[in-house]
């Protein structure tokens, strides 16, 4: 007699539902892990927001022409327009609430690279002449940002296959530093 | 009951298997990583760009020129600055380690004070409190005030020191450390004063010498400025058409500098001085050098009988014979005083034949050989000047009799650094208030009233005058590279602020901040290497560059020998009678935690010693046929006895070393300083005694001797390939020792 067939029938059953919930729970927060879901930020920061009134990527991420780094702007330049600016608002009051207590706002990162990646924004924006889009998205269209792509080695290496220099592009050293 | 095990059952257990592994696949969530943006960004950082800043090793007072790596406003790396003078881009693990100086975690987080010295419960208080109580004690002291400070105090600080206690009619500031007397800096600057009429520290070129003997100095690990000892040896070894130079290292313990000898000769302790004059004795019987250095050597010693000479040193007389040939055939030939010569009763003499070896060598004052320390550029550059023992004693005096009301102790540490006979504490009872700048509580601040956190060397601003110098004078820049950590404050803006209410010092000390002070001073020094005039450029340039220093080596000073003396060189007394305590005992300083004071940081303490690869310990070094008379093993915990006090320690045993001499390392043995220092290890200087050499210059540390008891408890020892644990039962067995 199989240990199976010793558990009354109600069990079973009972079990049974249990483990197909499991099932597709799991598989679900399997997919919602490896998925392009924004992640939870601190403060409702809204890209459209600032996009749609005129405002350049560069004008935040300022660092990204000169820098590895596309860079998080300092609060202090959040400030700068938010002393005056859109004041009434939740979002914006949080962030006066952080400046108040002179805290940095522990912004969630979108994308990552693995740690043994040299990735350096500057050289794909100065001498690619690559615009923000191209590996971020419409970021001016999205409301939180989240993950278009994964920026994993097979993408990196679709773009980099095709350019004049491939065959430099396409040695290990140049991002396995 | 048979179970049967179905298929049906295989696939059922499967997914509930693979249902259980998701569920556990789903505990840790996507690893999103938070980003924290700059509040207010420093000016110039660039996010993901790193900066360098020029700034100098605090680490011991040699004053090696550093560049830090500054990623976001943390300090990530020091390396040595290429274009120092002095290390020339080149920097040991200890200037390495100094990031954990400045991250450490037990770092005071702002000004404490505690009811009860030695209570060690600190309670915070604010800065303008802690302030406000230095000064109403210092204005009620008036000039009964003393400074203890150390060698690697910025020499603005000992200038405002120094002007701050001669307003209020105090003692002159003491520097004394344990570092700079271990090494015998004072009796070193003795003897130049005394041979060549100017008080400072002889430097040694070795890069074109062609034989070096060395008595004992281990100048390429724990020895003074042992990065540019270690630049002027590279030089000796790779000189042109493959010439290599000849290094003969005198002492009785391998230290690494003998192990790179071509020659080792394990002299017996205490005769190194006599082995350099029976030397010179040979060269100039025998000939051996041109007339008129035949005629000086003729005057400095005369009348050692040889044979005794090798007796007492255990070097055979036809052994000296051949070192005084090599010496004196030698074109260029170089003698290094070593830190065990300055240690002994005999101290003055020991050193002063090393440097008639010297003098008849013709190896003063030209490029290779010695030389002493350029001038300070200026009378505004203060560099510090180790008091003697005795000065250190009479300052212990007055604090007993009751003459110190307030005492300002600032990186010294001498509760640790002095042996416990020398009654620093018991002497320190009886000064009313005890104030300590100490940004880790040392066992010093552990007894003070009150704690006022400086800031460390990474953060703070100042200035060394490199000493040892050697082809130039150069004032080393050290500036802030990253903003304070915690809430510690420069103690020379303390003290600017503190004299401000006091009368006498109002007007000895009108600076509103040390930057101002600093400033004023370096705009004296006038256009250096980088150029520039006017207090503003000079300024900017002694940060960039990193200091101040003539373009061009200055001509090498030609010591001149004002009267020659007779040198009466004789064996040092060891104290312990011989029948009673068997063995001498050589103490050296730890090349990666120095004198203590690198005990605080974990890299060096995880670091393996070079010649017997223990870490984290301090270990009592035996030949391994005294170690089997003795019937001893690795690990086996020893009693050393000396007439002076006790230690406790494990055995290390070590091929390297006389059978009749224990060698223990300084720097472990801290009742505080921090989680890494405390109750680790024994402080070998509770062996020492109070005694002084001749003069009074330096403690006699090295002329000592000990006893050695069995405790019959044994420890692990963290060596490289330690087959404890690992190996242990196959090894004993394949290979029974």
């Amino acid at each position: 007699m199989s240990v199976v067939r010793s558990i009354p029938r109600l069990w079973r059953v009972i079990a049974g539902v249990v483990l197909v919930l499991v099932v597709l729970v799991g598989g679900y927060l399997i997919f919602a892990m490896n998925s392009r879901a924004a992640p939870q930020q601190p403060i409702d920061f809204n890209h459209q927001i600032m996009v749609s009134v005129g405002m350049e990527c560069l004008y935040c991420h300022n660092t990204a022409t000169r820098s590895p780094a596309a860079g998080i702007p300092s609060m202090e330049k959040c400030m700068g327009c938010h002393n005056v600016i859109a004041t009434d608002r939740p979002p914006v009051q949080e962030l006066a609430g952080y400046w108040e207590r002179q805290e940095p706002i522990p912004w969630v990162r979108v994308y990552r690279v693995p740690r043994f990646v040299f990735f350096n924004h500057s050289v794909h924006v100065n001498a690619a002449g690559l615009n923000c889009e191209r590996c971020h998205g419409d970021v001016g269209n999205m409301v939180e940002v989240y993950p278009v792509v994964d920026m994993n080695m097979g993408w990196c290496l679709n773009c980099h296959n095709q350019q004049s220099n491939a065959s430099q592009l396409r040695d290990c050293a140049v991002c396995h530093r | 009951m048979a179970r049967e095990f179905t298929r049906r059952d295989f696939l059922k257990l499967g997914a509930m298997g693979a249902a259980t592994a998701v569920m556990a696949g789903c505990q840790s969530p996507r690893p999103w990583v938070t980003l924290e943006p700059y509040v207010r960004p420093p000016e110039q950082q660039l996010a993901g760009v790193a900066t360098w800043f020029a700034s100098t090793c605090r680490q011991c007072p040699a004053g090696c020129g550093i560049v830090v790596r500054i990623m976001n406003g943390r300090a990530l790396k020091i390396e040595g600055n290429p274009d120092h003078p002095l290390n020339q881009g080149k920097l040991c693990g200890r200037g390495q380690a100094g990031l954990q100086v400045l991250y450490n975690p037990d770092r005071l987080t702002g000004p404490v004070q505690q009811a009860q010295r030695g209570s060690r419960q600190y309670e915070p208080l604010a800065w303008e409190a802690g302030i406000n109580t230095l000064y109403e004690r210092l204005q009620a002291a008036g000039g009964r005030v003393a400074v203890w400070t150390n060698s690697t105090v910025s020499g603005h600080l000992l200038d405002l020191f120094q002007r701050f206690a001669a307003a209020v009619g105090g003692p002159a500031p003491l520097v004394y450390d344990l570092y700079t007397g271990f090494n015998g800096y004072r009796s070193l600057a003795d003897a130049s004063q005394e041979l060549f009429g100017r008080a400072t520290l002889p430097a040694y070129r070795l890069a074109h010498a062609d034989v070096i003997f060395s008595f004992g100095a281990d100048f390429l690990g724990s020895g003074l400025s042992a990065v540019r000892y270690g630049q002027e040896f590279g030089g000796f070894r790779s000189q042109p058409l493959g010439k290599r130079g000849y290094l003969v290292q005198l002492e009785p313990r391998m230290s690494i500098s003998a192990a790179v000898a071509d020659h080792w000769v394990p002299v017996r302790p205490g005769t190194e001085g006599l082995v350099a004059a029976a030397l010179v004795q040979i060269i100039a019987e025998e000939g051996l050098a041109a007339p008129d250095r035949i005629a000086l050597a003729e005057s400095l010693i005369s009348g050692l009988d040889i044979g005794s000479v090798a007796e007492a040193s255990d070097v055979a007389a036809e052994e000296l014979e051949h070192l005084a040939h090599a010496f004196a055939s030698a074109s260029e030939a170089v003698a290094l005083p070593g830190a065990a010569l300055t240690g002994t009763d005999a101290s003055a003499e020991a050193l002063a034949a090393v440097q008639a070896l010297n003098l008849i060598a013709g190896s003063a004052g030209g490029e290779t050989g010695l030389s002493l320390s350029p001038l300070s550029p200026s009378e505004a550059i203060l560099g510090p000047e180790p008091a003697s023992f005795s000065e250190a004693q009479s300052l212990i005096e007055q604090m007993r009799a009751g003459d110190v009301q307030v005492l300002l102790v600032h990186g010294a540490n001498p509760a640790y650094d002095l042996p416990k006979r020398a009654g620093f504490l018991d002497a320190m009872a009886n000064v009313p208030f005890v104030v300590s700048f100490a940004p880790v509580v040392d066992e010093t601040a552990a007894w003070a009233d009150l704690i006022l956190p400086d800031r460390t060397y990474l953060e703070g601003w100042g200035y060394a005058l490199v000493s040892p110098g050697f082809d130039r004078p150069v004032v080393s820049g050290q500036q802030p590279v990253v903003t304070p950590v915690f809430d510690s404050r420069s103690t020379a803006d303390i003290l600017l602020t503190v004299a401000r209410g006091i009368p006498a010092a109002a007007q000895a000390l009108p600076w509103p901040h040390e930057v101002a002070f600093l400033q004023e001073t370096i705009g004296q020094l006038g256009p250096g290497a980088a150029g520039g005039s006017g207090t503003e450029v000079l300024w900017s340039r002694f940060q960039q560059t990193g200091g101040w220093w003539p373009a061009e080596p200055s001509e090498p000073e030609v010591p001149s020998l004002p009267s020659a003396r007779a040198i009466q060189v004789s064996s040092p007394n060891f104290r312990g009678r011989q029948e009673e305590y068997p063995y001498h005992l050589y103490l050296y300083p730890s090349g990666l935690l120095s004198d203590g004071r690198g005990a605080s940081q974990p890299w060096l303490q995880g670091s393996p010693d070079p010649m017997t690869t223990v870490s984290w310990q301090t270990w009592v070094e035996l030949h391994p046929e005294l170690a089997e008379e003795l019937g001893l093993h690795d690990g086996d915990i020893v009693r050393v006895i000396s007439p002076e006090g006790e230690v406790e320690a494990p055995v290390c045993t070590y091929p390297a070393i006389r059978p009749d001499t224990v060698a223990i390392p300084l720097g472990q043995g801290h009742t505080d300083y921090g989680r890494y220092a405390r109750d680790r290890g024994q402080n070998p200087m509770q062996l020492v005694g109070t005694q002084a050499d001749a003069t009074g210059s330096n403690l006699a540390w090295s002329a000592l001797r000990v006893k050695i008891q069995p405790t019959g408890e044994k420890v692990d020892l963290a060596l490289f390939e330690n087959k404890v644990g690992v190996t242990e039962g196959f090894l004993n067995a394949e290979f029974p020792h």
